[in-house]
């Protein structure tokens, strides 16, 4: 089943790659110069451990602070407000 | 590129309710404990408030393989659960454009490559095996990817940081309002009053 419209272009292609690779802490520093397949794994994959290193750190600092938020109520405004925001 | 506003709701409401769920023990629940369960109902959020993508499916499916997580996981989640772990059928973008992603990312590690090889081995062999690797490598990272490569394997990952961005950020909003909501009870004033009384005036 391949038929021309669900073929993938060489500029969508190269549409993704550069959306992901300005997502990458490191495109910031580089010049307009693309990088190398390699390279974009390794920063990617780098990316998405920091990312999860990050989430289990304010995992950690979010249970130490829940333990001790025990009225109700000021946690329901909490949660309004940020619904709102 | 930001996740939606309706992502941030669906995405804090279903963290919030988790927490909530899981805090019948929080008294005789560790700090590890908590942890766990705050970054599994995290996790659960950031997939549901997603939903609909491989690495969404993926990520419910294997937070569901422990016996304990997957009733977590129904109650949080309730009819949405049967939704979110339905087996997806195939892709509509074709093989073939594997060789396309390839051929054009090489392109460039060619340019790079091509003064400095070294004797007797091709770049363009060498970049194909570091390419593979660091693809497999990926699949480990992004949950739901196994079975897919090129434009499609990039399209998850880009929404799988997408989200997990969100993710982080969304977390991060949470501790500090919930930082600067006790600081506003240690000055002996909770947030429900001290609203009160500007209404007052």
């Amino acid at each position: 089943m391949s038929s021309r419209r669900s073929r993938v272009s060489e500029e969508e292609i190269n549409e993704l790659i550069s959306k992901l690779q300005s997502l990458l802490p490191e495109a910031r520093r580089r010049g307009g110069g693309r990088a190398s397949a390699a390279k974009l794994l390794k920063e990617t994959c780098n990316y998405i451990r920091s990312l999860n290193r990050e989430v289990d750190d304010l995992s950690g600092r979010l249970s130490a602070l829940m333990a001790t938020v025990d009225n109700n109520s000021a946690e329901a405004e909490i949660i309004r407000s940020l619904l709102r925001s | 590129m930001q996740a939606t506003k309706s992502f941030e709701q669906a995405f804090l409401k279903h963290l919030l309710r988790g927490c909530r769920l899981s805090a019948v023990s929080y008294k005789s629940m560790s700090l590890q404990e908590r942890k766990s369960a705050i970054k599994l109902s995290a996790d659960v959020a950031m997939a549901s408030a997603r939903g609909g993508r491989k690495w969404t499916r993926g990520l419910i499916t294997k937070l569901s393989k422990e016996d304990e997580h997957r009733s977590f996981l129904q109650l949080i989640l309730g009819t949405e659960y049967g939704r979110l772990t339905k087996p997806c059928h195939g892709s509509w973008k074709i093989p073939r454009s594997k060789k396309i992603v390839r051929r054009s990312l090489r392109v460039c590690s060619r340019r790079k490559n091509n003064l400095r090889a070294p004797h007797g081995v091709k770049s363009s062999v060498l970049a194909r095996t570091l390419v593979e690797k660091r693809t497999h490598a990926l699949k480990r990272l992004v949950p739901g990817v196994e079975s897919l490569d090129g434009y499609s394997l990039l399209d998850e990952t880009l929404d799988y940081v997408i989200s997990l961005r969100a993710q982080v950020d969304l977390m991060q909003k949470l501790l500090t309002t919930f930082e600067a909501s006790k600081l506003g009870a240690l000055s002996k004033c909770t947030l429900p009053e001290r609203k009160a009384s500007f209404v007052g005036k």
